[in-house]
């Protein structure tokens, strides 16, 4: 039973580690998201179809692209720029708000 | 004989006219269809590292071009993505991005 009780605590800890791993706060990515907008827009969906849209994009995988761009596994003239400085939490902060803003979607409704 | 030249002209002219990669939507969505095993997955994960596929419905058109493209090329980084996009042709491309590009963003579709 103890065992059982244990396994289970471990299970939610495991389940629940991806939304606290997500630290980022919107409100503060909001802020830092000025330079972003030059290109990205005000909305996240960019200035024009060169420009990713961003908006509703994964935090995770937000937070990924600038974390590469910083560490120089991802390349490119503007991004690689803006990530050299950009701090692990100001990475949160950013991506947990270009997440919260409604943009794009998965496939599933592609059919 | 004038007829004749004029068919050499004709066909001179089409082979001239540059191949502008112009993205059919509907030929894009059968294309496109492999990319539904992972990116149509809601909340699907990438593994080694662990962070979850990217959404790409609705994305910007010149942006899918240029990622397809620098996975082809190499330039970007991963495994599968390098694997799918090395069969793709230019217009495979254009049409592939053209559906992705024309599918709505914001949850609707």
């Amino acid at each position: 039973m103890r065992t059982s009780l244990k396994w289970a605590a471990t299970l939610a800890i495991v389940a629940m580690s991806p939304a606290a791993m997500g630290a980022g706060d919107p409100a503060a990515g909001k802020e830092k998201s000025v330079p972003c907008q030059a290109c990205h827009g005000e909305d996240g969906r960019g200035i024009d179809p060169t420009y990713p849209v961003i908006a509703g994009q994964h935090a995770d995988y937000l937070e990924k692209s600038l974390t590469d761009y910083r560490e120089g596994r991802r390349v490119n003239p503007l991004m690689s720029g803006f990530a050299a400085n950009l701090t692990d939490q100001d990475i949160e902060d950013l991506a947990a708000w270009y997440a919260s803003r409604e943009g794009l979607t998965d496939l599933s409704h592609a059919e | 004989m004038h007829r004749f030249i004029f068919a050499v002209i004709a066909i001179a002219t089409l082979q001239a006219t540059p191949v502008l990669a112009e993205g059919d939507a509907a030929a894009g969505k059968i294309k496109g269809y492999t990319c539904m095993g992972c990116h149509g997955i809601p909340d699907y994960k990438n593994t080694y590292p662990t962070y979850s596929v990217p959404k790409i419905g609705g994305q910007n058109i010149a942006y899918i071009e240029a990622a397809l493209k620098a996975y082809r090329a190499g330039d970007r980084k991963h495994p599968t993505m390098q694997a799918q996009a090395e069969s793709l042709s230019d217009q495979d491309i254009a049409d592939i991005s053209a559906w992705l590009s024309s599918l709505e963003d914001g949850g609707e579709s």
